[in-house]
């Protein structure tokens, strides 16, 4: 078991030279001293376990009943604590089972495929076929995921434009539209169209072509980049 | 335009749109999993996982054979006398006995005679 951590509660020392304790901590360490008398024997380090943390939550817990039951059911409070400490039963008595087998093998981790071994033998072999197809989508989507992750920008950028993200046009560097002559332009920027009376737009207006996919909003008056 | 992410609960079927896909805390479970036993040294990310699901599918199954002992006693309250039956009614929930009768001896006792439940496909 872990000692300590965040979550940890310790429990107190029986000295209590140079500390100032509080009306809670006084009852705290009365509590702990009258409930046991192992920290006179060097256990004070030991973690003790929440209450909480041995349990799952009632809430989820409560949910996944009542996916079951029929509306008009009732559970009383004694069935949803016996309940709770069975899935943590349950829980325990798989991984020993899976511990057992890692141990033996001389490994280190507990693998999902080491779960379903220990269900597959303790009885539980209706839970495997819907285990392992979870076990695969997950696996899925996961892969999914980081390929998502990894890919390179370019293919990322084409993928957005299929997705209906309006392109922005920009002109070849050889033409000198709106007082750009020549310039690189930042992606996404929108090039507002020059008024009909000026010399520039009247010239290469038919420059201007709309890719396929989408409609480019280069030629609304107020454009912006997204 | 930002989208959802593969288990942000929206694309995974997630009971609301602040829960995840997993009903239940993966990191309860792998709490319980460290405190099962001092051997246990490291699990793997996908070990909660499937723990999940499977106590997802065995507290269906404890519901469902508990809700057919509380039937058969005419009654619409789950109690834990029901779930001390149904564990005794069942071969693969007999690691569960020694929880079960801890307080309910007498429920223990009396359920003996209650009738085989037939088997759930969750295929």
């Amino acid at each position: 078991m872990e000692t300590g951590g965040f979550h940890g509660y310790r429990k107190l020392p029986n000295t209590t030279a140079g500390l100032k304790l509080s009306v809670s901590d006084m009852n705290m360490r009365q509590q702990v001293a009258s409930s046991d008398h192992s920290a006179a024997t060097g256990e004070e380090n030991e973690c003790t376990v929440r209450e909480q943390d041995r349990f799952m939550p009632i809430a989820n817990v409560i949910r996944i009943m009542r996916k079951i039951l029929p509306p008009h059911a009732k559970i009383s409070d004694d069935a949803k604590e016996t309940i709770q400490e069975c899935v943590s039963e349950y829980i325990s008595f798989i991984t020993g089972e899976a511990n057992e087998r890692c141990q033996r093998e001389q490994r280190k981790t507990i693998t999902a495929e080491d779960v379903l071994w220990a269900m597959s033998k303790l009885g539980f072999d209706d839970y495997i076929e819907p285990l392992t197809m979870y076990l695969h989508r997950y696996r899925e989507l996961e892969g999914d995921r980081t390929s998502m992750r990894g890919e390179p920008l370019g293919k990322r950028t084409v993928e957005y434009a299929t997705l209906g993200v309006a392109t922005a046009f920009v002109p070849p560097p050889y033409h000198h539209h709106n007082g750009y002559f020549g310039a690189a332009m930042p992606m996404g920027t929108y090039v507002r169209e020059a008024p009909p009376n000026t010399a520039s737009s009247h010239h290469h207006h038919h420059h201007h072509h709309h890719h396929a996919r989408g409609i480019s909003n280069a030629h609304e008056p107020n454009a912006r980049s997204i | 335009m930002r989208q959802a992410g593969a288990y942000s609960g929206l694309l995974c079927g997630g009971v609301s749109g602040r829960t995840g896909p997993h009903s239940l805390p993966l990191a309860r479970i792998k709490k319980i999993m460290k405190n099962s036993g001092e051997g246990v040294k490291m699990i793997s990310g996908e070990a909660p996982i499937i723990f999940s699901k499977a106590c997802d599918l065995f507290i269906e199954e404890l519901t469902r054979r508990s809700w057919i002992m509380a039937i058969q006693g005419k009654r619409r309250t789950l109690h834990k006398e029901d779930l001390a039956s149904a564990v005794i009614a069942t071969d693969i929930f007999d690691f569960l006995i020694t929880l079960v009768s801890n307080s309910d001896s007498h429920a223990v006792g009396g359920a003996t005679n209650v009738m085989e439940v037939e088997t759930i496909d969750y295929s």
